[in-house]
């Protein structure tokens, strides 16, 4: 198992400098007050999970990834296993970088503002990894993005219906009063969310023919 | 003798092509070399064996164990080379080793960067760096590096250029001089073969058409050039195929010397097996 979380990992590592690059001037753009840091999370994450998804799928390495022992099984349990490793390497480092970057502008961290827009950005990055990886593993890299796109457009075309021709302020109402539960709430979510796109992943594996 | 690999029966039915019951048996400290032009069904067996491929039907055992069910204590003590380059090409031969040292109960990093030695690999650059040859090699490299007792190979000299390909086959050679380790090697390069096989298995258009030790093949089967006059001569019985060139009639025999002996027929010589199979997927009855 672990041997197949550190070729995720290793993967990534090799794409590391893009990476950092693009954070860099993304920290620039923060401190300039053109950009939320936090909004970054959903987007790295997903994006550099996605870039091993497609070097196992154009280097056919999933063919290979069955020869070895318990290849089958570890292989799917080990991507989100790296992705879980990430998502918590990166909100690591997001929050303590948005903390900075927060007190070296004002003198004070804005842990109002900062931590509940974490929140809602881990849940959004879980959410949408929790689609892609199962479309991943049924359809492959490229058109598991066109039905990330539709998705995305699916439900923003839905919401914008809904908010315009719906009223939802009781339902904003139900949200406030149990506001508090929402700390309880988002990360078990979040697990169950994972936990059912493993179970998904798995099972389209198992079937696959590589 | 122990048997290393036992297929029976397999089946495989895809749209347009099919496995029809493949039998194989390789002893142990054998080598099998698997013929066939492209498309015969080499590729699918392998994945069946495996058991990369999913819905096919017949008994598959390794080691003398079902492949699906000891998968996980099979899989330890096999070496694999597909035929599509594999790794990730981001990654680097040295990001193999720390990947395969906690994949492989008995990985030997020690062996491993001696083979890249002995290779010419170098440890540091990515993969997509490398030719064509050398990502084989290192292929080649990992598939042994955990002292596995049954090597898989599908096409594992395929690109290679005569020097490396000649490389390959010692590495075979050498791995093949403990008696309990054997090969399973799918190629249509088959020169390599004639050096290491010690069973030729045939494969054509998803069928198992000759399966027979090499000395068998090389010593007594024969190839007879002819005239038309001398071959309408021949009785049907007594060849396996035969293919009309523009001067002369090349017919395949499977016994030369009891040829020579009933046909006054002075041009009989020893079959290679890229005659063979040419003669056997192009020649008639």
């Amino acid at each position: 198992m672990l041997g197949f979380i550190k070729k995720d990992l290793l993967m990534i590592k090799s794409n590391l400098k893009i990476f950092a690059i693009l954070l860099l001037i993304y920290i620039v753009m923060a401190f300039q007050g053109q950009m939320d840091l936090s909004f970054l999370l959903p987007f790295m994450s997903v994006m550099v999970m996605i870039s091993t998804f497609s070097y196992d799928f154009y280097n056919k390495w999933d063919a290979y990834a069955i020869s070895l022992p318990n290849g089958r099984k570890n292989s799917v349990k080990a991507k989100y296993l790296a992705t879980i490793i990430l998502i918590i390497a990166t909100t690591i480092i997001i929050t303590i970088l948005s903390f900075t970057i927060s007190y070296v502008k004002t003198k004070t961290i804005d842990f109002e503002n900062i931590i509940p827009t974490m929140i809602g950005s881990l849940f959004a990055t879980v959410l949408i990894q929790s689609f892609m990886y199962p479309a991943n593993y049924k359809f492959g890299p490229e058109k598991a993005r066109i039905v990330l796109i539709t998705i995305v457009f699916s439900v923003a075309i839905i919401m914008g219906v809904v908010t315009t021709y719906v009223d939802l302020s009781p339902l904003i109402k139900i949200l406030d009063s149990i506001s508090a539960y929402w700390l309880i709430a988002i990360p078990i979510s979040m697990i169950l969310m994972l936990y059912v796109s493993y179970k998904i992943s798995e099972k389209i594996y198992n079937k696959k023919e590589m | 003798m122990e048997n290393i690999l036992e297929v029976k029966n397999l089946c495989k039915k895809y749209n347009g092509f099919e496995l029809q019951n493949i039998n194989i048996t390789l002893p142990k400290g054998m080598i099998m070399g698997f013929i066939g032009e492209n498309g015969a069904g080499k590729t699918t067996t392998i994945k069946a064996i495996l058991d990369i491929i999913k819905n096919y039907t017949g008994e598959i055992k390794i080691f003398g164990l079902d492949n699906k069910k000891y998968d996980k204590k099979i899989k330890e003590d096999i070496g694999v080379v597909l035929d599509d380059m594999f790794f990730p090409e981001i990654l680097t031969p040295n990001d193999i080793n720390t990947i395969m040292k906690d994949i492989y109960k008995n990985w030997d990093s020690k062996l491993y960067f001696k083979y890249l030695t002995d290779f010419s690999l170098p440890a540091n650059k990515a993969i997509k760096t490398l030719s064509k040859g050398m990502r084989k090699k290192l292929e080649i490299a990992t598939a042994i590096s955990h002292h596995p007792k049954l090597l898989i190979l599908d096409e594992p000299t395929a690109g290679l250029d005569p020097i490396a390909r000649n490389e390959v086959i010692d590495i075979f050679q050498e791995f093949i001089q403990n008696e309990e380790c054997s090969i399973f090697i799918s190629s249509h390069i088959t020169t390599d073969l004639e050096h290491i096989a010690d069973y030729i298995t045939f494969i054509n258009n998803g069928k198992i058409i000759l399966e027979k030790t090499r000395e068998e093949l090389l010593e007594d089967y024969g190839i007879v050039k002819c005239s038309k006059e001398d071959f309408e001569k021949i009785d049907k019985k007594d060849f396996i195929k035969y293919k009309k060139s523009k001067y002369e009639y090349e017919i395949l025999v499977e016994n030369r010397k009891a040829f020579n002996k009933k046909y006054d027929i002075n041009t009989i010589d020893k079959i290679t097996l890229e005659e063979l199979m040419v003669l056997m997927i192009k020649g008639e009855k």
